[in-house]
Formats: C-alpha cells, structure tokens, sequence
C-alpha cells in the first residue's frame, strides 16, 4: 500500500490544478483519475478561456474573477492558451438595452471592451454575419483543455506531484472521525489496491456527489449538459460571442486549424451520458447561423457533449457558475475537502481555494504560487529554429507548444532518424517521433490517450488515415507488446465515430463511408468476410 | 478569390491526388497535393506568416484530375504561393518566366540577334546565375510573331466565324500553328477572326505567384472578347494552357464580370473540330495521309474532362497511324522544367515519357501543348507536331 499526505480526486482542470498547488507548497500529492486526464468536463468544453464579458450581467462577480484568471492563464498558460481575443456581436433585433447594460458591467467588472468600427470588424472576420450592429472586442482567449490538465501535471511532477490515470477510486477509508485512506481500482486490469493518506480532496466534477457519498455526506452537485460542434476549417480567428443574455449556441472559438460552436445547457440525471443528439445538433446550427451566415455550408467533423458541474440553487443557465469549497470537518469527518461547481476559467482560483483549506487542516505554512510561475518553460530558442526543417510548416510551433519538456528529445529523434519526420496524422501534422514520444509515457494506454497528447486523429479524416498508421507504428516499435493491434483500432474509431454519428451528413458522411471502406471493407477489420 | 473555404471543406483526405501527383513521385521534398493544398489551407488562416510549401507545385492539375470530391487542389496551391508573394518578393527568374508576352514583344525585333543573345554559352552561363537551368535551352523567338503574319493574311470571307485565341507560345515561338488553325478553318469554311487586345492567358502568372497580373490579363482578354461572345461567336485555342484557363483557372481564381459568359464560349481547337464533325460540318473528302505518329496528351488538356480530341481526330485520318503514349506528365509544365532548381524534378516526371518516345520510332509525337513538344524535343530529340497541323495536310 502506497501513502502520500494527499489524494487528489478527478484528473480534469480542478483536479491537476489541485496537485499543482499542492505539489508547488512541498505537500506530498497523488492524483488520480477513472479515465484519462481531461476525458470529462475539462476536455468536453468549447475550449473558451472568458473574459467574464459573457457573465457581466447576470453573474458580476464571476465576471470579475475570469478576467482575473484570464489574465493570469494567459501568462502561465502560454502554450496551452492561444490569445485570439473575442468579439461581441449585436445584431439586428438584439435588444439595445441590454448592450448598456453590459458596457456598463464589463466596466464594473474591469474588463476592457472597446468598441470595433463595423467595417473594421468585417475587414478581421469577413464570414460574419452583414446583420451585426455592434461589435466590441475583449480579451476572450482559446484554450486546450487536455494540454492545460498535462501542463499541470508536468508543473506539478516538477515538485514531486504524482498522477495515477485509469485508476477508478471505490470509496473513502476511515478511522474514527478521520481519513485514512482511498481504496482504488485499476480500470484496466481490474485489481483493487488502497492508497493511504492524511487528507482526500474530492475534485470529480459532476461526480463530487458521488464520491462523497462513500463518506456518508451528501453534496448535491447537479450536472448540466452541453453540446458543442467541431467544424473543419477556423472561419473565424476571434472568439465570437452573440452580445444578448447567454443563450443556446451563441459562442464560436477559433481551436487551431478548427472552429468549436456551443453549447447547450439542459439538466441530466447522469454526467456520463456524453452522446450527443441530432436535435441539439440542429439547435446549434439553427442558432450559429443567425452570427455566421454561410454555416450551413461548412463541414462538421463532429459533436461532442459534456455536463457542467453545477452547484447553486439555481438550474441551467439560471446557476451560478462560481464555485465553493467544502470542509467536511464542518460535517464531522476531518481529513476530505470537497471542491464543488466553478468552470474551467477560475479553476486555479478554485485550485488554490482549496489548497489553502488542506494546507490549513494540514498546518502547511506554504503560500500559493501557481499565479506566478509558467506551467511549461519556453523550448529554448536555438533548439526551435535548428528543429524548423524537420517539420511541415506551420507543424513547429504546434509541436513545440504541445510538447512541453518532451520538444527536446523529439527534435533530437527527428535529427538523427529523418524517417521520424514523417508525418502520422497529416490532418493535425503530428510526425511519428511525436507519436512515438507519447506512445513511450507511462501514462499513455491506448490510442485515444496518444489523441489527447498530440491532436492525432482530430482533424479532417477523423482517424481514417493515423489510426492505422500509429498502430502500425507502435507495434513495429513494440510500443503496445501486450496489446491487440486490432483492438485498439477498432476502440479508437469507436470512440470517433460516437462524434460524427450525430452529423452524418453532408461531406462528413462521405468522410465516414470512405473510413468504413477501409477498415470494415478493405481490412475486414469487423469481420464481415468470413474465411 | 471564391468560395475557397467551402471547396477544401469537401477534402475526404482520400490521398487520390498524392498518388497520381507527378511532383511527389519525382521527390520527397514535395509534401504533396493533399497536404500542400487542403489540408495546409485549414492552418493558413491562424498562421502568423504564409508560407511557401506549394513552391515545388507545378500546376499540372494532375491533382484536380483524380479528385473525386471535385477540390480545386492546384487552385489552393496557387492561391497559397500568391500569398506568400503577396509578402515576399519574388525572383527575377520568376519574372522573366511569367511575363513571356512582354519579353516577346521586346525580343522579337531583335530576332536573331536577341536569339543569339539567349543562347550563347556566355549568356546561358549568365542565365543559369540567375536561376534558369543551363541545361534546358529556352524556344527561339520568331522573327514574324503569328499576329503578324495573320494580319498580313488574305482570308476567304465567310459568314460562320470563329475567334481565335494566340496565346504567348504561338504568338512568340510557333506561329505555324495559329496558321494551320487558319487554314484547317478556312478550308471549312469559317472565318477566323483574332480581335485586337488579346494577350497572355495569364496562367504563367498564376503558376509563378503573380496574381495580379494574371487578373488583369484576364481581364484585358474579357474585354477583347465581349463582342464577340456577346454574338455567340465561338472561342477557340490551340493551347491547352490557355484554353483551360479561359474555361476554368480564371473562374476559381477571379471574380471577373463577363468571364463565366466567356468561359462557356471557349473551346480547345481539337475539341471544336471533333464536334464540328461530329455535327456533321466538316468537310469530308480528305486527302489520303501517311505516317506513324505517338500522341501525347497534355496534362491541361486531361484536366478539361473533354477526353483526348485530337487524338480522335487524328485517328480517323485516313491512311495514320497514331497510338497513345500515356506516359502522364511531361514534366516541364510551362515555366517549371525551365528553372535550374526545378529541373531535375522536370526530367524526372518526364522520364516515363521520354522512354515510350525513343521507343516508339515514331515518324513525329503529337502533342497539342507547346512546351510539352519543346519538352519531348529537347529531351530526345524527336520530331513534334500539334494535331492540327496534321489535319491541314489532310483538309487542304
């Protein structure tokens, strides 16, 4: 049995935030996580990093605190964070009042919108709509939910932070009115084993329920889906928000080579119902398009959906999205802390929330530093430029963002084995090397972990061409030696498919139908030829 | 620029155009068509700075021709090295390659001597500074362009009319074939009008990243063009290139007034005259002909969807005997097998061909393209012919 001083429940954006802190203010911290990191919530999102311009009027305090922590991602979270900047757009019909309004909380808010000369606006965003009357431009952001959960984990492993993926916890140990310890589950093999500790923080989103519940206390954390929209192409390079009260697919973020639409918001009884329907897909589009006129025209890759963790009185889009930390010692058992609600833009704030309550419990004098160092150093400069001809353009700075403390030893693998630079998912421009670097972490289980890595598999043909090409790759370097080839294929493009399912139409069905030819057809990968 | 986000949207990334790209088989270098053209063009919005991948790109369309989602691939690939012209500057070599209409009409006075001045050791030692392979001789100019003497030419005045568009080639290097157009006509009984303000096509342009002039030659030849397209009057060119842009290039390129009307008037001269006989219009006591020919089609006349019309034609010539070489590109694809960085690349795409050529012992290759034919000569020497050339023999 293994002991730390902490255990962190839930691998998402609070989560490794948490283990961050901890781990930055000397406390012995492990994490872990039922899946992969960021497989929920954190990765389930339209990636937006808020100014608070979207809460300036119905939520002023949240307002105030994203662009707090906006400004302070943008800063530690260089290379997970792309600063595009947002637009709000009124258009016509949209009611003027509440434009004063909102001027007026974003002024309270101190978030800086500065209004844009129409033409202006359509001269940086030609594909908007001729109908917008107002444009304002805020400092809104892009976001890559599964690198900002890794970069926090490499920060975190940095000051001796541990991560532990597909290890499910099964309940709470305790002894009297203490923790003791958290029974765990490999959900790959299967076998039990129990960590112990002095202290668990309950950071598993939708799930803190849940998990709290194994200790007897009830939290009602209510789950809130919504659906989001991957397109192929990145019509826009601003984030694009409706300037009206928050409503139904009225945001648009610029990912990339992509372009990310939502969300929806309706309860759900179970935050792991994540399949998206052909009815909310139409809903997004038919409210998209009223901001983007030609987005009929453009293709979808895919829809994907996830569940706010929400916990307020309120319901939907009605709830506070701000968050809470609950001492349990208030409930009579020392030892867990629960961190319950907030959003992905102030979970530092959240993560150094609750640090603050177990450093107390646990008499650390440690102050919080994670505003003030960058997650990930910059590659250095020289090593960037002598590694430009190994990669296509525009593949450089993907790799050296997504890489981390890995940029080193890729390039040097790229130098010295030239058929490394061949590229794996030509789609996103991941090379081999990338894959191959990936694949090598000991956290890294199956095609869909090396995806979340690199973006393999996410871009146009959705893994008709890499998903072959990794696996193929990896056995020949006896990367997955116990694993079926077969097998992780056919689970990989599962897990694609469950996206394009609801936008089977238009290019994307050809797109599918091409993906079953090869594998299903030609690779006979289902077995339909028999011998 | 037109509707080019949602053509790449139709990419399935099926790799077809990879695989038949000549460029990409020749060298590694070359990312391919796939890459270079739609999958980069969902990088190039967010990029800071454009870049120059599609540089080995030699516009043969090859990539168009395999597509079967209709993607104007080669169109994405020029519209990107536009882009990054639109920011860096080009090379004087690019220049010189691009703007064969105004070179011509500055060396044409000066034939032989501006000849000479090409093509003397010293000179071509000087070219190669500046780019130009020493090894790929560039064609002669004419002392007589082909407007010239078409000017100087007494036609038989019928009422059926049709325009003829020269272009730079035929203009400057082979103005034998503008006449053998004339005169395949002639003995039809058409009347070949070629209106006052035609110039370059605009395609080299395209192909060496200047845009904007291509506009503006397009534009140029839009104008010359109206009254007659206006009358219904039908437009046809002997150059593959030229016939292609006018049908299709300029169209994905450009939003030029009238250009759609002009576009559904022009024909290639092969593809007018198999309709014409098709329709019944030609005459048909043909002379009796002799001799083995191979055909070469030109890559920009595959990618018009019009099949191989001259090679029909010539094949119902009484008394010929022609066969396809099908060998794909000839590798010098206007202005690209010219440049010394380039011309390896040239004569390896080309390589297929050359060896079906020297094996064939045929009397001539026939190939409509005129730099496809300088190409084949240059590399073994064989005589070449454009088809029409041959159906004169066979009309007059």
């Amino acid at each position: 049995m293994d002991s730390v001083t902490v255990v962190v429940i839930g691998g998402g954006a609070t989560g490794t935030g948490i283990l961050r802190d901890l781990s930055m203010r000397g406390v012995k911290t492990l994490l872990i996580e039922r899946g992969d990191l960021a497989s929920d919530a954190s990765g389930r999102f339209h990636g937006l990093l808020h100014s608070g311009a979207r809460y300036a009027v119905t939520d002023p305090r949240s307002a105030k605190e994203c662009i707090e922590e906006n400004a302070i991602l943008r800063r530690i979270g260089k290379h997970c964070v792309e600063k595009t900047e947002g637009f709000f757009v009124r258009l016509e019909g949209d009611g003027e009042d509440y434009e004063g309004q909102w001027v007026a909380g974003c002024a309270a808010a101190r978030i800086h919108a500065k209004r844009v000369d129409l033409k202006e606006a359509r001269r940086l965003e030609p594909h908007l709509s001729r109908r917008a009357v107002s444009v304002f431009r805020v400092p809104d952001s892009a976001i890559d939910g599964f690198r900002l959960c890794w970069q926090n984990v490499a920060s975190a492993r940095r000051y001796g932070g541990e991560v532990r993926t597909y290890t499910e916890a099964t309940g709470i140990e305790r002894a009297g009115d203490r923790v003791v310890g958290v029974t765990v589950c490999d959900t790959l093999t299967g076998a039990v084993d129990s960590i112990g500790c002095d202290h668990v923080v309950n950071a598993a989103g939708s799930w803190v329920g849940r998990v709290a519940s194994w200790a007897g206390i009830e939290v009602d954390v209510k789950p809130d889906r919504g659906v989001l929209i991957a397109f192929n192409h990145r019509f826009t390079n601003r984030v694009i928000n409706r300037l009206r009260p928050p409503a139904n697919g009225d945001i648009f973020v610029p990912h990339g080579p992509i372009t990310v639409l939502g969300t929806t918001s309706s309860p759900v009884a179970s935050a792991d119902d994540n399949v998206p329907h052909v009815e909310e897909v139409l809903e997004l589009l038919h409210n998209g398009t009223e901001l983007f006129e030609d987005l009929p025209k453009y293709r979808i890759l895919r829809a994907y959906a996830g569940a706010r963790p929400l916990y307020s009185p309120g319901e939907g889009r009605a709830a506070s999205r701000d968050f809470t930390i609950l001492d349990h010692s208030t409930d009579g058992l020392r030892g867990l802390t629960s961190a319950a609600g907030g959003k992905l833009t102030s979970y530092r704030l959240m993560a150094e929330k609750t640090a603050d309550v177990v450093c107390r419990e646990l008499g650390v004098k440690a102050a919080c530093r994670t505003a003030a160092e960058p997650m990930v150093e910059d590659p250095p400069r020289r090593l960037v430029t002598r590694a430009r001809p190994f990669f296509p353009p525009y593949g450089l700075d993907l790799a050296a963002s997504r890489l981390g403390a890995a940029f080193g030893p890729v390039v040097q693998g790229l130098q010295m084995h030239p058929e490394e630079r061949r590229l794996i998912c030509e789609c996103e421009m991941v090379t081999l090397a990338e894959v191959e670097s990936a694949a090598r972490e000991p956290t890294t289980f199956n095609l869909g972990d090396i995806r979340r890595r690199t973006r393999m598999g996410m871009g146009t043909c959705q893994g008709a061409f890499c998903s072959l090409r990794a696996v193929g790759a990896l056995v020949s370097h006896d990367l997955v030696a116990d694993k079926d080839g077969k097998a992780l294929i056919r689970d990989f493009l599962e897990t694609r498919w469950k996206g394009i399912r609801p936008v089977l139409w238009g290019d994307q069905i050809r797109e599918a139908e091409f993906q079953r030819e090869v594998y299903a057809a030609t690779l006979n990968l289902d077995g339909t030829a028999q011998r | 620029m037109k509707g080019y986000l949602y053509d790449s949207d139709r990419c399935m990334a099926c790799t077809s155009c990879t695989v038949v790209c000549p460029v990409a088989a020749a060298t590694r270098e070359f990312l391919g068509p796939k890459m270079v053209g739609p999958a980069l063009s969902r990088f190039r919005r967010p990029a800071l700075a454009p870049d120059l991948a599609a540089d080995l790109c030699s516009n043969c369309k090859n990539c168009d021709i395999s597509c079967p989602s209709g993607v104007p691939i080669s169109t994405l690939n020029m519209l990107s090295k536009a882009e990054y012209y639109r920011h860096h500057r080009h090379r004087l070599r690019d220049w010189v390659l691009s703007h064969g209409q105004l070179m011509g009409n500055l060396a044409t006075p000066f034939v032989p001597l501006s000849n000479l001045a090409i093509a003397n050791p010293i000179s071509r030692t000087m070219l190669g500074a500046f780019g130009f392979a020493g090894r790929m001789p560039l064609p002669a100019y004419v002392r007589k362009t082909f407007r010239k003497q078409f000017r100087a030419l007494r036609q038989q005045s019928f009422p059926q009319k049709v325009v003829f568009f020269p272009g730079c080639y035929i203009d400057f290097y082979d103005p034998g074939v503008g006449l053998d157009f004339v005169a395949v006509m002639q003995a039809n009984e058409y009347e070949v009008v070629v209106p006052r303000g035609l110039g370059c096509c605009g395609t080299p342009m395209v192909a060496n990243g200047f845009p904007g002039a291509a506009e503006r030659a397009v534009r140029r030849n839009v104008r010359a063009l109206q009254e007659w397209t206006d009358a219904g009057v039908p437009v046809v060119a002997c150059c593959t290139s030229c016939s292609l842009t006018l049908k299709q290039e300029q169209q994905e390129l450009f939003d030029v007034p009238g250009a759609a009307e002009l576009a559904a008037r022009v024909y290639d001269a092969t593809e007018f005259l198999l309709e014409l006989r098709d329709r019944g219009k030609l005459k048909t006591d043909l002379k009796q002909l002799s001799g083995r020919y191979l055909y070469h089609a030109p890559c920009h006349l595959r990618d018009q969807g019009i099949g191989r019309p001259g090679f029909e034609m010539l094949g119902s010539l009484p008394g010929l005997e022609i066969s396809d070489a099908d060998a794909g590109c000839c590798g010098l694809s206007g202005s690209y097998g010219f440049k010394g960085d380039r011309y390896e690349v040239a004569q390896a795409v080309g390589d297929a061909l050359f060896k079906k050529v020297r094996a064939s012992g045929a009397d001539a290759v026939i190939s409509e393209c005129g730099t496809c034919r300088h190409q084949i000569t240059v590399a073994t020497g064989a005589k070449t012919l454009h088809p029409i050339s041959v159906m004169r023999r066979a009309f007059e």
